[in-house]
């Protein structure tokens, strides 16, 4: 999937002669999960800065252990594994300094200022209350429930992200859905 | 709802979402449901926010970030150095908007050749004063300023030439300063010059930044702030790679009347470990020299005697790397004292009063700013009078050019005045701002405060509202055609900060426009200007656009990569 408007990695051109199949295999990887992934940062951590150089971290980790992966099929976990951890570091560093250290939204709060219809001011500011109840629950239960809801990975393929178990996670999950649900309340949203 | 403590139905309801459910499971869960309207709500609840997150906004990747992972990839050997001390994107050839614009613009410059040759057409003046000869390195990808015929017959200085140092050419400053966000709810970043990306977050202030200079390795990077209309500047070093703090740690080391460039030179001693700033005490009015040490994070205040300034640091030959720091005071005749920052047990030289033993005086010089190798000084002569908290020039001052021999008893030689074309008699620059490039060779000089009567071709030289660009190899000094193309800054618009690119040719700009008022956020565009001279005019490139907010000031890093290495 290439977005349109936007600049896809592209492997370099001693390779592409190679046709070294390293680089093609992250070319497809870079190509296929570098939007998602930023997505699901941005929804973890709100700032989009700070997203971008977490997703950046992501897939530099991504190439240098390529050589691991040995089942194609749990690639996609293994991505948002590093992703996850990439981000849970960041978190982690920061959160003793100010204002950089907290996990809270510094931007969040904030009303998008650009210039644009109304209809755009309105799905703007869904949005935001949104990422505030996000950035309300437990990182864990973020990220759990990000999985499931943004991601739409079942409680399997969220233990093999998370590194837990199927139980586990499913008990996380309902926490992380009560937790949300008050949230979401706060916020102004019915139920 | 008639729920058995040992089910947990919330968590069938949840994992009802997502297929997650055994048959037994979804048997016993359809069971329950219809007869509880508790879970059936809470199913309803679950769905429609598993409906909301799922629709969330889907924002497209940047548009760099291909070029930034290929980037970080390919340099693997410099995995220790924080990523924004990585070659710049336009060097390592990647995309991105900036890079593909200053890209074309580093075209220009290699098809324009010599930068600042003589100008073209009638009139150029005369040079005057005698000629400070430096040897220019070429710099690695960009043409260093060339010696025009004059420069080639000018006689070496007796003391022999002092040589340019080789620095990176990118023209991109390493960091600058970023205050987004609405007028009532602004954020201060650090962004990465060549990409844009945020390095750091720095809490949130109530004005602007005027002022920034990265330590020498580029460890710390000090800045000054306006705090809102009160009239003061804060002090602040934010820590700009992971130590003892963390990347973002934010230092207050003082307030100070806000007042002249004499005020808000930062200057970091070579070696990056201290920085040397002066604050004007409201209060107390006067002036004096504080210390901040990189890494203790401690500062204290060195001198205390009501008129000092912070010059430029000096590293003692012949020694183990001990620095000293050129002092200034400006009452009666000025004067420059070399001073110990430390003692011999390396306890902090506190309160002191810099007349008192120095290492070395100069009489009548004030504020000597050193090249970066040291070889090089422009300092002001001229007397000064107290103006509030500050002191400002306000007789026969200006600024000059001299050698400084840091071998032979730290001497200023082969001296001239900076603009050599102005007629100073009574008159007076009553202050200006100063800056070195990198090389060693440019600086630009702007908010030059001149008090006389107007001279030059227009009447309107001095002008407090231009950017002058010379070069220490050329014997002209600088004059007014040295001044950039009024066109080069935005219609309306104020200068606050100017730095000097490593290539020497190029030089950063944050440009403010007037405020509106306190309701309307702050707007600066940061500006990568690509001097030209004769007819043909500027090339300007906008880093950053006041659109998006106030940008600037601009810094660079004094260590190369391979220094640092």
């Amino acid at each position: 999937m290439v977005v349109s408007g936007w600049i896809p990695w592209d492997a370099p051109a001693v390779s592409r002669r190679a046709v070294d199949a390293r680089e093609a295999e992250f070319a497809q990887l870079f190509e296929e999960f570098s939007a998602p992934i930023f997505n699901y940062v941005l929804r973890m951590v709100t700032d989009a800065d700070r997203a971008a150089d977490i997703t950046q971290d992501t897939f530099i980790k991504a190439y240098r252990k390529l050589d691991t992966v040995t089942d194609a099929t749990s690639t996609r976990s293994w991505l948002y594994r590093i992703a996850t951890n990439t981000a849970i570091d960041d978190m982690r560093r920061r959160r003793n300094v100010t204002p950089m250290g907290t996990d809270e939204p510094a931007f969040a709060n904030r009303p998008d200022h650009r210039p644009g219809p109304e209809a755009q001011v309105m799905a703007s500011t869904l949005d935001e209350r949104v990422q505030r109840a996000l950035m309300a629950l437990r990182p864990n239960h973020r990220q759990c429930l990000l999985l499931s809801d943004l991601e739409d990975m079942s409680a399997q393929q969220i233990g093999e992200v998370m590194g837990l178990s199927y139980g586990a996670v499913r008990t996380l999950l309902c926490r992380a859905r009560g937790e949300m649900r008050r949230a979401l309340s706060a916020e102004g949203f019915a139920r | 709802m008639t729920m058995n403590r040992h089910e947990p139905w919330d968590e069938l309801v949840s994992a009802s979402l997502t297929g997650d459910l055994s048959a037994d499971e979804r048997l016993r869960l359809d069971a329950h449901l219809d007869s509880c309207a508790d879970c059936r709500a809470t199913l309803a609840a679950f769905a429609d926010q598993r409906r909301i997150v799922a629709g969330l906004r889907h924002r497209p990747a940047p548009r760099d970030l291909g070029a930034r992972v290929r980037t970080g990839i390919e340099g693997g050997s410099r995995v220790g150095l924080p990523w924004w001390r990585r070659p710049p994107a336009i060097l390592a050839g990647v995309g991105g908007g900036l890079a593909v614009v200053a890209g074309a613009l580093l075209a220009i410059v290699l098809l324009n050749g010599s930068p600042d040759g003589p100008p073209v057409g009638e009139g150029s003046p005369t040079p005057s004063g005698s000629v400070i000869a430096v040897s220019a390195t070429p710099v690695p990808s960009a043409p260093a300023p060339t010696a025009s015929p004059v420069e080639s017959a000018a006689a070496p200085s007796p003391q022999g030439s002092p040589s340019v140092t080789p620095v990176p050419a990118s023209p991109e400053p390493d960091v600058y300063l970023a205050l987004t966000g609405p007028f009532d709810n602004q954020a201060v970043t650090v962004r990465h010059g060549p990409t844009g990306e945020t390095i750091a977050g720095v809490d949130a202030p109530s004005g602007t930044p005027i002022a920034a200079e990265l330590s020498p390795g580029g460890q710390w990077l000090a800045h000054i702030t306006q705090l809102g209309e009160r009239g003061l500047n804060e002090l602040r070093a934010t820590r700009m790679v992971e130590g003892t703090g963390e990347v973002g740690e934010t230092i207050t080391l003082g307030e100070s009347v806000a007042g002249s460039p004499f005020l808000e030179q930062l200057t970091w001693s070579p070696d990056g470990g201290y920085l040397a700033y002066t604050l004007a005490n409201p209060e107390a009015d006067g002036t004096d020299v504080w210390i901040f040490e990189a890494e203790t994070g401690e500062w204290w205040q060195l001198t205390d005697v009501g008129d000092a300034y912070a010059g430029s640091w000096v590293s003692i030959p012949d020694s183990d790397g001990s620095m000293a720091l050129w002092v200034s005071t400006a009452e009666g005749t000025v004067m420059s004292y070399l001073t110990l920052v430390l003692d011999d047990t390396g306890g902090h030289v506190e309160s002191g009063d810099p007349a008192v033993a120095p290492l070395a005086r100069h009489e009548g010089i004030f504020q000597p700013l050193l090249s970066p190798n040291g070889s090089l000084a422009i300092y002001w002569k001229g007397r000064m009078e107290q103006s509030g908290a500050e002191w400002l020039f306000s007789e026969g001052a200006a600024p000059h050019l001299a050698e400084h021999q840091a071998d032979d008893g730290f001497e200023f030689t082969n001296e001239r005045e900076l603009f050599s074309d102005v007629t100073i008699e009574q008159d007076a620059f009553t202050s200006a701002a100063i800056a070195w490039g990198l090389d060693g060779d440019a600086y630009a000089v702007w908010d030059a405060l001149w008090t006389g009567i107007p001279q030059g071709s227009g009447g309107e030289y001095p002008n407090v509202n231009r950017v002058y660009f010379g070069h220490a190899t050329d014997p002209r000094g600088l004059t007014e055609i040295h001044a950039l193309d009024a066109a080069d800054i935005p219609e309306g618009a104020r200068v606050i900060d100017v730095k000097v690119s490593p290539t020497g040719e190029h030089l950063v700009i944050s440009a403010a426009q007037p405020r509106g008022g306190v309701l309307e956020a702050p707007a600066a565009d940061l500006l990568l200007v690509k001097r030209n001279t004769g007819q043909v005019p500027d090339a300007v490139v906008v880093i950053r656009s006041r659109d998006d907010g106030w940008f600037g000031p601009a810094a660079f890093d004094a260590i190369t990569e391979d220094e640092a290495e």
